[in-house]
């Protein structure tokens, strides 16, 4: 717990150290969410719709420092010559790896909850949020479900040079394609094929239980499947983290890759 | 400097740029690297459209157009910030060559649109891979009917457009470049931004009179806005572009754009060399 305390103070301090970050996760979001509130207007879909994006805008910045402040963070640490330090050191991969995510976290939902807000208030989204407390139990279950999944990736980036770096590049679009970040993959005009892979990824379950309480003024009666997904898609993604991180130490030890830079 | 040497410089900076780019996988890996995420891009903006127009029961294919070659042709854009905000980040602080590219015979500028020219590449290359996908998903796929014959194009004004385009998106590369040679850390959120607002305010995906009046005279003021409006006409003359008007205004934003790029960028490098930052060290 030090080892993961440690590592949460120094994300925290170092993620908030520079204001001109700050502003740019503040406003880039917001841009983005725009344009894609705006193509709704365009074809004068009703407003919950914008609802929709500003929801998974906010995802999106959870999921984003998923994949850049947690996965990619032991390639940085390898490409800076802290990797090392943190490998001879007593202390578990898994606790570095919460530090992170913890640290992140806070981070992230302070900018999470300022583009929501900001978001919802620009585009006047009517909210329909009668059970609050179920939204909250997906959000950190979808969340629980995110950071487990970025564990799961940090062992690649453990060992990868710049492949891990265009993964994580190539994982921002298609994610927010198949899961649906920006409309419902309920509805029939999407595939049932692009349906079925969505279904693989927890920020689909997140992202479509959050919308139906918040928007949608749904309960705990008809999200109740999309609470037990993510519960279930934790369970797993946890110790397969754990597994991950294990085998790729032992092979980036085997091929003498785990202190190789400027690969 | 001798025609030669500027050649030289621009042909050893793309392949050099084509390396770093895409010596990391397999050529099949790059591939479908450079088509997943553009496709995935395209996708997302489609099925908003689809999912919106269902919900209100109309469909207009020429608007599906207008966003489908919008959203495609902005890889350009995308294409050229990237790589043009990166490269100073990458050659001084993580590779360190910067300082020896710098005292090469051949200008730093030079290097630089090679290496800008080697992103316009690859940005051709998930154009096509991107158009041909799109094409496939949503009118062969999902029966969408998307009103144009490719290959009837205008290809004159197509070509026209384009280069126009690409010497300013060049143009604004270089402004950024200058920034970055004067700070640090901020490549990410200067491609985020410039490229979120170009997106935005560009009409890449909507129409821009839906912007309220304030963003409307941003939009006129952009030549991204005026490039799409151009390629659209080359594919979609019945769109209503006035492509002359259209050509006129690219061209003259694209005149100030170099010449403020090429401002900005030799103030830069003149406080660079002045308060040594060519060689400067960041977290490396």
């Amino acid at each position: 717990m030090r080892a993961a305390y440690a590592r949460l103070w120094v994300r925290i301090k170092g993620g908030n150290r520079e204001p001109e970050w700050l502003i740019a996760e503040l406003i880039i979001p917001v841009i983005t969410l725009s344009a894609y509130v705006f193509l709704y207007k365009m074809v004068q879909a009703p407003p919950e719709y914008a609802g929709f994006v500003i929801i998974g805008g906010t995802l999106m910045a959870f999921w984003s420092n998923v994949l850049w402040n947690m996965s990619a963070q032991f390639y940085w640490e390898k490409e800076v010559g802290n990797l090392e330090a943190y490998l001879v050191a007593p202390i578990s991969r898994m606790a570095i790896l919460l530090g992170m995510a913890l640290g992140g976290f806070v981070n992230t939902t302070l900018r999470a909850i300022a583009v929501f807000v900001g978001g919802i208030l620009i585009f006047q989204v009517p909210m329909a949020l009668y059970e609050p407390f179920t939204a909250l139990v997906i959000f950190l279950l979808t969340i629980a479900a995110l950071y487990a999944l970025g564990m799961m990736f940090a062992s690649l980036f453990m060992l990868y040079g710049r492949e891990a770096w265009h993964t994580a590049n190539l994982l921002q679009e298609p994610i927010q394609f198949l899961s649906g970040t920006y409309y419902p993959t309920t509805s029939r005009v999407i595939p049932f094929t692009v349906q079925l892979l969505s279904s693989l990824i927890p920020l689909t379950f997140g992202l479509d239980g959050i919308r139906r309480v918040a928007i949608l003024g749904e309960g705990i009666t008809e999200v109740w499947p999309n609470i037990v997904a993510l519960a279930i898609f934790t369970l797993i993604l946890f110790p397969l983290a754990k597994l991950a991180l294990n085998f790729m130490e032992n092979l980036g030890k085997k091929e003498g890759r785990l202190t190789l830079r400027w690969q | 400097m001798a025609i030669g040497t500027i050649l030289r410089a621009i042909k050893q900076a793309m392949w050099l740029g084509w390396k770093v780019e895409t010596n990391w996988a397999d050529p099949l890996v790059f591939a479908i690297y450079y088509l997943v995420r553009p496709v995935a891009g395209l996708l997302i903006v489609g099925f908003i459209f689809l999912v919106g127009s269902v919900v209100t029961g109309t469909f207009d294919s020429v608007l599906f157009t207008f966003l489908f070659i919008g959203n495609s042709f902005f890889i350009y854009v995308m294409q050229v910030m990237m790589t043009m905000t990166m490269l100073i980040h990458e050659d001084r602080s993580h590779y360190e060559v910067l300082k020896h590219i710098y005292l090469a015979p051949g200008s730093l500028s030079w290097y630089i649109v090679g290496r800008a020219l080697n992103g316009v590449m690859n940005a051709s290359v998930s154009l096509l891979l991107t158009l041909g996908m799109g094409v496939a998903i949503f009118q062969f796929g999902l029966g969408i009917n998307i009103p144009v014959n490719w290959l009837a194009a205008n290809w004159g004004v197509l070509a026209l457009g384009l280069l126009l385009g690409i010497i300013c998106f060049m143009g604004m590369g270089f402004i950024l470049c200058g920034i970055n040679i004067m700070t640090s850390k901020v490549q990410f959120m200067l491609t985020d931004y410039v490229s979120g607002i170009l997106y935005l305010f560009g009409g890449v995906v909507f129409l821009p009179s839906l912007l309220p009046l304030w963003g409307q005279y941003v939009s006129n003021a952009l030549p991204v806005t005026y490039f799409l409006n151009v390629i659209r006409f080359s594919f979609l003359p019945e769109a209503g572009f006035d492509v002359q008007l259209n050509l006129l205004y690219l061209a003259v934003t694209m005149i100030a754009t170099v010449l403020i790029g090429m401002l900005v960028f030799k103030a830069a490098m003149y406080k660079a060399r002045r308060d040594g930052l060519i060689d400067k060290k960041e977290e490396y």
